[in-house]
């Protein structure tokens, strides 16, 4: 009945517990930093070419703009002298008629001759508008107008198809820069998973390599989140 | 038990400097990579560069068209107002067709001048060929480089930098799966053999980029 009473010995923790699990994740880890580095360059790559295209129609687009206002100008400068000779030749004419009723010979065969030079002025101007000369726009009935409109439309039909072109890789780039940051973001987020790994694998404690593993896969799971929203946003 | 004491000792060894290697080779491809990336930018911004010059050249050889167009039609006009004053059977209109046609034209054709002098710009009807006063300038002017090619080119280095990239992962990877057969006792082996297999592949792939697109280049 003498016997002594042994004390307990808590049972040893195993220190290497849990390391081959941090290496396999440490693995994983950088398996996956390398595909999201991929994803990350190949994402910038695409931006960098949709922005490029983008500036080069913005270029165009300036080009044409600029194109188009010295084209409208001559254009309606040729079409309102042709209207203003035509309308003082008709002037002219009633003037003549006017002063042939009073009787004023003289002075009607000067306006006849003032009507002629403007008429004449008004016939090669009406050879020179693309208002006069080109089907598309020339008057459908005598004393009619031009299709101005229609023109307006059809000279700045360049530009817009060019300007759609700029919006649409103007947009391709956003997308892809947008894909780029979030992969950089995807990527960071993994370097704090490294560095939970890392203490993992320095500690000492199993509970705490446990603590710190289990950490770095919630890390993990979240960049992998970041990586599917970005390759299906 | 001695052999595999020699063994492990001489496998360390030879690991570490075949780590070192990778590494080499890693630091040149990602390197190499970023060289590509970069000459790829820099056609990018070549092309950029030589639109904005066609653009301006196009800008300039429209305004002058169009100073010309807008000189030479005041030119015509004048022209058929003195053939109309020509015609007439007043004295007095008659003789301000003289001095107009003798001092005013003239003048007039100068200021439009080619498009009014050339008599090649001038059409049947008596206006003026505005295209192929256009194509003359654009003929005449300073030969810029089509942004095309530029781009073009810049596309292709952005295609082998995309390929470089997957090549220097692969560089990466080895290395990685060599460190950890260098640091864990288990299964050595395998992961020495998946690093070296990882590299070799790696290596494969970065020269086989290389070479077919300096083939590719060759041909563009």
């Amino acid at each position: 009945m003498n016997g002594t009473v042994l004390p307990s010995v808590p049972e040893q923790e195993n220190p290497e517990r849990y390391k081959s699990l941090v290496i396999i994740l440490t693995v994983l880890t950088t398996v996956l930093a390398a595909v999201l580095a991929a994803l990350q360059s190949d994402a910038s790559i695409r931006a960098d070419i949709a922005n490029r295209d983008s500036q080069f129609y913005a270029i165009q687009v300036s080009g044409e703009l600029h194109r188009v206002g010295l084209v409208t100008n001559y254009e309606f400068n040729v079409f309102t002298d042709y209207l203003t000779n035509l309308q003082q030749a008709t002037i002219f004419e009633l003037t003549a008629l006017e002063q042939e009723q009073a009787g004023d010979t003289k002075a009607a065969q000067a306006t006849h001759e003032l009507s002629a030079v403007s008429q004449a002025r008004a016939d090669l101007g009406e050879k020179f508008s693309i208002f006069y000369t080109d089907a598309r726009y020339a008057p459908k009935e005598q004393g009619g107008l031009p299709n101005a409109d229609q023109y307006l439309l059809d000279l700045n039909e360049k530009m817009n198809e060019i300007l759609t072109k700029q919006n649409e890789a103007a947009d391709v780039y956003a997308t892809w820069n947008r894909k780029a940051d979030s992969y950089v973001t995807a990527l960071t987020i993994l370097a704090v998973a490294f560095f939970l790994f890392g203490l993992a694998q320095a500690v000492k404690s199993a509970r705490m390599r446990l603590t710190f593993t289990s950490f770095g896969i919630v890390v993990i799971l979240f960049s992998l989140l970041v990586t599917f929203l970005t390759l299906l946003g | 038990m001695k052999k595999q004491n020699w063994f492990m000792s001489h496998f360390e060894v030879a690991n570490a400097i075949l780590i070192a290697l990778v590494s080499l080779t890693t630091a040149f491809s990602v390197w190499r990579t970023n060289v590509v990336g970069s000459n790829a930018a820099d056609e990018s911004r070549v092309g950029l560069i030589d639109a904005v010059k066609n653009q301006a050249l196009d800008n300039e050889n429209y305004r002058k068209l169009y100073e010309e167009a807008g000189f030479s039609y005041q030119f015509a006009v004048k022209e058929a107002e003195v053939i109309s004053l020509e015609a007439s059977s007043d004295a007095g209109a008659k003789s301000r067709a003289r001095n107009i046609r003798q001092y005013l034209l003239p003048n007039m054709q100068l200021l439009g001048q080619p498009l009014a002098t050339d008599e090649k710009y001038r059409k049947a009807d008596g206006t003026f060929d505005l295209e192929q006063r256009f194509s003359d300038l654009k003929n005449d002017g300073e030969a810029i480089p089509d942004p095309a090619a530029s781009f073009a080119h810049a596309d292709l280095l952005f295609s082998e930098q995309r390929w470089l990239v997957v090549g220097s992962i692969l560089l990466a990877l080895s290395l990685f799966w060599l460190t950890l057969a260098e640091m864990s006792e288990r299964l050595r082996a395998i992961q020495f053999v998946v690093g070296l297999a990882t590299y070799l592949f790696g290596m494969a792939w970065f020269l086989g980029v290389e070479f077919v697109f300096f083939l590719l280049q060759r041909g563009a």
